[in-house]
């Protein structure tokens, strides 16, 4: 376990970095606390859990591969423990079959590993400030999900009966790869109330409860009793 | 049917004896049921105790004057104006005790008038179904008491005869009222009620015959059949007319009912049994079509000599030759179907036989006529018959019908496992091909990125080029994995992501990427885009987009997206790029002047757009390079370059 520091003076964000692999650790952990976070690593489930007991980070980022289990019960609990922590996905490829799963258990934004540096510190800083990050690629398959098709299409399970038909303009529009300012030109929208629409839509991606997330497939027919 | 014919044709010849004795043996039965027969019809119908029997008679006929004994036969035809008569007398107790007296009259032909006393009590002459010599109707009369006197009391019948048959006036009994009357009413049921039902259920065989045959036109036995019982209902309804009325005619032409409806009957059994129709059959009809126009245009005489003469040998005739050909059926059928006719026509035969006995006085009976009851019995036997076969028959439909259903289940279900079948091994031809171009499209960038990797990383000195290279790597597999992804056609899902990577790209490079959607609704959507296309297309603008950054130092790149209309007013989508950078000299064979690596990127960027159908512009002076990219109006089938 490694701990970087910063001594700015202001209230340093904090974060706790999971990820088993270690260069791409150390170049996160670098890209962070150059921005000014304070930056925890745990590169196992064990050690990630065995932080979160000591304290409560304000931003959790993980991988979901580790090497005794998957971030995505660690993004679960988590989720549940500590409610006001907001929790990033960090991807490889940012592809949906991650990011959604991630979504779906409570996580609101995702991080590539090979971001530029100024660009990893500003996903964060922006989620802090309550804008989830989207790519056209998640929008796409968001939306793909709310048109009604007699067979889901592949990928993990998700129910968007919760979306209202704004949001879902809205993804229309990130998928097609207009900017913020365009879809809130097109849509008659403060620009600045876009992103905050895109984590308002993670949430209601979220499955709270087991039984919610039984209750969802068997809405969804991917399960039948 | 058939089976039994085949088996016929097949064993025939091994089987003649056996065959002789069972003929044998079915004759050896019908003379049995005929003896039969005769010895049940001899027995009388039921009668009063003899106790109350007059029988003996004076009969004042043709002017002279004799006594007799009943029963007796008259020996004219026709006697209507001076009928004969007979007087007798019975004794009455005068006990009023014993309650009402009456005459009772078992049978007689064709009518009577009862006077007791010079009173007339009865004249039969009023009662339709008494009026009718085939029919043994019996008549009872009760006899006023005021016209009893105590001690010997008169008794007079006048005898009606009209033909075609003399007349007859069975033994008369009177005495009290509830002694005569159950034998009566027993009679009454036999011979009054009993024909009336079978002729009902007779009826009602008719209309379903009828139909029956009304549904299968080919099946003209039925038809027949019908008629025949159709001509046999009116019979039994048919009055026998005895004063001239305006249908008296028509009547009369019904006379040959018998025997038009044992021609009937006989076609019946032609058809029935398979028989080839002999060229004259309709030859069957004519005697009773003689008999109809005696009745038609005849006088009454000429009408009951040609019922008399022809009408009742032809329906003898038709009875014999029906037996004969069901004989033959049961020969080469030996069926329960022609076995069961072959009874039923020996006891009306044998029936016809007594009849024709009584008629012409071989047989002392009472002149009971059953030929006419057997004969309506039977053709109802034969209707029910045929129905239930019918009935059979449709119940055979229905399990060839359900077992039809199991044996379509069957092969459906045989159809649904090949199809399952044939769809896995579609799939996984399908993936195959898959494979194949994601390995192609890896090997065209991936591969080639990791390739300079390595080689970067072996010089050693070079690591930001090694981390560029890397992540090219990256953003080519993301594209790649993006464009595996169902689009639905709409190009603009893909340029989308292609425009995250390209900001990302550009970003550390300080330059701004203008992004313009020129045409609201973006570029019309191409249902026959596939993946490879998409790769292609995003590929190409990668270059173009690499190129600005790299090589012409541009600040600025604009990408407009807009969908123009053709000469042929086709609208296809169009993509421009456009830089401010320096731009790169191209050679009057379209070659850059500018460095190697510009010169391959434009030389690819040329073939991405020929393998989707693309048109590729290319512009490039000092004030910068515009790339424009126009859509085919249909994107081919097959990668032309690649193969």
């Amino acid at each position: 376990m490694t701990s970087g520091s910063d001594q700015r003076p202001s209230p340093a964000i904090t974060i706790l970095l999971v990820e088993d692999d270690a260069p791409t650790s150390w170049r996160l952990q670098d890209a962070l606390a150059t921005a000014g976070f304070q930056v925890t690593s745990a590169a196992t489930l064990a050690e990630a859990r065995a932080c979160l007991a000591q304290s409560a980070p304000q931003v959790l980022l993980t991988d979901l591969q580790l090497p005794d289990g998957h971030g995505v019960d660690l993004i679960r609990e988590t989720r549940q423990r500590l409610p006001d922590t907001e929790i990033m996905v960090i991807s490889i490829l940012g592809d949906e079959e991650s990011v959604i799963s991630a979504i779906t258990v409570g996580a609101t934004g995702y991080l590539l590993k090979d971001a530029f540096p100024t660009d990893i510190a500003a996903t964060v800083h922006e989620l802090v400030a309550g804008h989830s990050p989207i790519s056209a690629s998640i929008a796409r398959f968001i939306v793909r999900r709310t048109q009604s098709q007699p067979e889901p299409p592949p990928g993990p399970p998700l129910n968007t009966a919760k979306l209202t038909p704004r949001e879902i303009d809205i993804l229309w529009g990130i998928a097609k790869g207009f900017s913020y300012a365009e879809i809130a030109g097109h849509l008659g929208l403060s620009r600045q109330t876009v992103p905050g629409h895109i984590k308002n839509i993670y949430r209601k991606l979220e499955v709270h409860t087991r039984g919610e997330a039984v209750f969802e497939a068997l809405q969804q027919g991917l399960i039948r009793l | 049917m058939t089976e039994a014919a085949a088996k016929s044709r097949v064993s025939g010849g091994r089987l003649w004896p056996l065959r002789a004795s069972l003929l044998v043996q079915y004759f050896l039965l019908q003379a049995l049921i005929a003896v039969i027969c005769v010895v049940v019809l001899r027995e009388p119908p039921p009668e009063p105790s003899s106790r109350f029997l007059v029988t003996e008679f004076t009969l004042k006929e043709n002017g002279a004057e004799r006594s007799v004994t009943l029963p007796h036969f008259t020996a004219s035809r026709f006697a209507m104006n001076d009928p004969p008569l007979y007087t007798g007398r019975f004794n009455w107790p005068g006990d009023e005790a014993q309650g009402a007296w009456s005459v009772l009259l078992p049978r007689f032909t064709n009518g009577v008038e009862v006077t007791v006393n010079g009173v007339v009590i009865l004249d039969s002459r009023r009662d339709p179904a008494a009026n009718r010599p085939d029919r043994n109707t019996p008549e009872i009369a009760v006899i006023p008491a005021s016209l009893l006197r105590d001690g010997p009391n008169d008794v007079a019948i006048r005898l009606f005869v009209w033909g075609p048959i003399t007349g007859f006036l069975d033994r008369l009994y009177v005495g009290p009222d509830e002694m005569l009357r159950p034998s009566y009413d027993a009679r009454t049921l036999l011979f009054v009620t009993l024909p009336v039902v079978i002729s009902a259920w007779q009826a009602i065989l008719a209309v379903i015959l009828a139909i029956m045959w009304v549904m299968r036109r080919h099946e003209p036995a039925y038809g027949i059949l019908a008629a025949a019982m159709a001509i046999g209902v009116a019979q039994a309804f048919l009055q026998t007319p005895l004063a001239q009325s305006p249908t008296s005619r028509l009547n009369a032409a019904l006379i040959a009912s018998a025997p038009i409806e044992s021609g009937f009957v006989l076609t019946f059994a032609l058809l029935f049994f398979g028989w080839k129709w002999p060229r004259y059959g309709w030859l069957i009809f004519a005697p009773g079509a003689l008999v109809a126009a005696a009745g038609l245009f005849g006088d009454a005489v000429l009408t009951r000599e040609a019922f008399l003469f022809v009408g009742a040998p032809t329906v003898g005739l038709y009875l014999v030759a029906l037996a004969l050909i069901i004989a033959h059926a049961v020969w080469t059928r030996q069926d329960a179907v022609s076995f069961m006719f072959g009874c039923a026509i020996t006891i009306v035969l044998t029936c016809w036989a007594l009849d024709l006995a009584s008629v012409l006085q071989f047989m002392p009976n009472r002149r009971i006529f059953l030929a006419r009851l057997s004969y309506s019995a039977m053709l109802v036997a034969i209707g029910a018959a045929l129905t239930w076969r019918f009935a059979r028959a449709l119940n055979q439909v229905d399990s060839f019908a359900s077992s039809m259903v199991t044996l379509v289940r069957e092969a459906e279900d045989k159809l649904k496992a090949s199809f399952v079948r044939e769809e896995e091994r579609a799939r996984a031809a399908a993936l195959a091909l898959e494979r194949t171009r994601l390995m192609r499209d890896l090997h065209d960038g991936l591969g080639g990125q990791l390739v300079s990797i390595v080689a970067l990383s072996e010089r050693g000195n070079a690591s930001a080029g090694i981390g560029e290279a890397a992540r090219a790597a990256l953003k080519d597999l993301r594209l790649v994995i993006d464009s595996m992804d169902d689009i639905g056609g709409d190009l603009m899902l893909a340029l989308g992501s292609w425009r995250e990577r390209a900001m990302a790209q550009l970003r550390p490079h300080d330059i701004a990427l203008d992004w313009r959607v020129v045409t609201p609704r973006g570029m019309p959507v191409h249902p026959e885009l596939r993946p490879w296309h998409v790769i292609q297309i995003v590929r190409l603008l990668d270059e173009a987009v690499t190129d600005a950054a790299k090589h012409a130092e541009a600040r600025r790149i604009a990408v407009s997206i807009e969908t123009l209309t053709d000469a042929a007013g086709v609208a296809r989508g169009c993509i421009t790029v456009e830089d401010d950078g320096k731009g790169f000299g191209l050679a009057p064979n379209g070659e850059a002047a500018a460095g190697q690596t510009a010169a391959r990127g434009l030389r690819n960027m040329r073939s991405r757009a020929a393998r989707c159908g693309a048109e590729l512009e290319l512009i490039s002076g000092a004030g910068g390079t515009r790339v424009r990219l126009t859509l085919p109006r249909r994107f081919p089938d097959r990668d032309a370059a690649a193969g």
